[in-house]
């Protein structure tokens, strides 16, 4: 029912050709539980991710993605099991994460340049060494002629392509993103799927996405794990075999749309 | 196209509006041939303010001075209280409620009991400037420091932002715009404390010039003391809110704040 160790890693393609021992998952999920006093919110819920690996958290609104994602961004405590990212511990916010929230969250007195190197300030880390880097981010996300614009002078979209910039900035093997995109219009909604995946495939992170859009979940992911409602457990996991680098007309396609049917009837079955 | 247009409008009715209403009152002064002592005619009070300009600056800078003070003492004093308020439970817990009520209570009528402790003098006058001016500047203080969303510092948790950091980089910033708004009430009433302190007793000082001219039936005096108050007044609020134009850049001046005195 939920994914351990191995069947996380049927969808690294270079875990076939490395020698020796696999290495630890990027992300590990073991039995993890999460009580709000009374309010059992996550049950049990066991996942691995490779690295590399493009995995989407599947489910409607309260059946407790934030919180899965919250713990393992060491934001949150866990109240059983363990979390692990590439083999260690998580026992509170670290170095190689990087978070994206539904808000941008950026500050409104910091430019979009000194927002993005926020992350290098708080971590002591040297500022001219990653200022070419936040740079370059920025030309990625297609906001470099932002660079020194306050956040309000952005649209929604450019604001949140700057928090992934901020997310990116000090290298984090691991990105999680908790529904970032949920709060923009479809269109950009689709536009920045394109452009994370531009990014994704530039940088080959490992990313957790958390989305309570089906289409969204199918068009990003390499597999996509549906949580059932709460107390939260995973109730089924698809693996999205379409070829990379993905354009929206994929959409159009039978096959998307055989995937996009599946998790929806997964859905249906649990929440209905 | 409209902009410019109404631009220059929001600066030049209010000062139109003003010219007007003082030729309405030096015209209906002399046609009706009120006397100076009820009340003088602009014309007048500017003539005074000219001829005994002498009295009128060795008075208004004792006023000045403790304003000044009294107000700087607020600030500091308010932004160090809200400190504690944002960081201690305890003592949040303990005297936030009694802050906040102390809203309520028209602080000026304890005048007469500083006396009763502080004697007539300055550091009466001073100590009714800062129980005037502290508390707004204390609770705008606090809204400040606690107003930043939960957001924010999950974000600033998640990149490892230390406590520290945390503070100078977003608690700081994010308190300024209550931070001046709490300032420029507190301007306010600093000037309020120094004068009705000068009422009660003081030989010196605007409050005192008003007092005394009143007692002389120098009722042009009294206006033209009560003008330079007011211009005074302005001033300080100006520089502040000058001071915030450049501090607060990223939004436009706020005009909110809690008040009260
Ligand atoms: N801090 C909290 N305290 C108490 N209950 C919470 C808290 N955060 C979330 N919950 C509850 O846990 C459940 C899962 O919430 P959440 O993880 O935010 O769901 P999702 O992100 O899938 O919408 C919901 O019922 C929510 O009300
Ligand atoms: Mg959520």
């Amino acid at each position: 029912m939920t994914g351990s160790g191995g069947t996380a890693l049927k969808n690294d393609p270079a875990a076939d050709a490395r020698p020796g021992p696999a290495p630890p998952p990027a992300l590990d999920i073991r039995d993890l539980r999460k009580q709000y006093g009374e309010l059992e919110a996550i049950r049990s819920v066991s996942l691995a991710v490779a690295d590399g690996e493009f995995v989407s958290l599947l489910g409607p609104s309260g059946c407790g993605k934030s919180t899965l994602l919250m713990i393992a961004a060491g934001l949150s405590r866990a109240s059983g099991g363990s979390v692990t990212i590439g083999g260690t511990a998580v026992t509170g916010p670290r170095r190689d994460t990087g978070v994206v929230f539904q808000a941008p969250v950026l500050l409104p007195w910091r430019s979009v340049l000194d927002n993005v190197l926020l992350p290098i300030e708080f971590q002591g880390l040297p500022r001219a060494t990653y200022e070419p880097r936040a740079r370059d981010l920025l030309r990625m996300a297609r906001i470099d002629a932002f660079a020194d614009a306050l956040p309000h002078q952005l649209s929604g979209g450019m604001k949140q392509r700057a928090a992934i910039c901020r997310a990116l900035v000090h290298e984090p093997k691991l990105l999680l993103m908790d529904e970032p995109f949920s709060a923009l219009d479809a269109i950009t909604r689709d536009e920045m799927g394109v452009e994370l995946l531009r990014l994704w495939q530039a940088f080959r992170k490992t990313v957790v996405f958390v989305t309570h859009s089906i289409r969204e979940a199918a068009f990003l992911s390499d597999r996509v794990l549906v949580m059932g409602r709460r107390p939260a457990t995973i109730v089924e996991e698809v693996a999205i075999d379409l070829p990379r680098p993905r354009q929206i007309a994929m959409t159009e396609d039978e096959a998307f749309n055989r995937h996009v049917r599946r998790l929806r009837r997964a859905i249906e079955e649990n929440h209905g | 196209m409209a902009e410019p247009s109404r631009n220059a409008s929001t600066v030049a009715w209010p000062i139109a509006v003003t010219a007007g209403l003082l030729a309405g009152w030096e015209v209906i002064v002399r046609a009706l041939g009120v006397r100076p002592i009820i009340l003088p005619a602009p014309s007048e009070i500017v003539r005074v303010m000219i001829a005994r300009h002498d009295v009128l600056l060795d008075n208004l800078w004792p006023s000045l001075t403790l304003t000044v003070l009294g107000f700087l003492l607020s600030v500091a004093g308010g932004i160090a209280v809200a400190l504690l308020i944002t960081y201690s439970r305890a003592f949040r817990l303990g005297f936030y409620p009694i802050i906040v009520v102390s809203q309520v209570v028209p602080k000026v009528s304890i005048a007469p009991l500083f006396i009763v402790w502080f004697g007539t003098g300055l550091v009466s006058n001073l100590m009714l400037a800062i129980l005037v001016a502290f508390f707004p500047m204390t609770i705008n203080a606090v809204m400040g420091f606690t107003s930043t969303d939960g957001d924010i510092h999950k974000m600033a948790r998640a990149f490892m932002g230390s406590p520290a950091q945390i503070f100078w980089k977003i608690r700081l910033p994010n308190a300024l715009p209550h931070i001046f708004a709490g300032m420029k009430i507190s301007i306010t009433l600093a000037i309020i404390g120094v004068i009705v302190s000068e009422f009660v007793a003081s030989q010196e000082g605007i409050g005192y010039l008003i007092k005394l001219s009143s007692g002389l039936l120098d009722t042009p005096l009294m206006m033209a003391a009560i003008t330079v108050l007011s211009l005074a007044g302005l001033a300080l609020y100006g520089l502040i809110a000058l001071a915030e134009r450049r501090a607060v850049y990223w939004q436009p001046p706020a005009d909110v704040g809690a008040g009260g005195g």
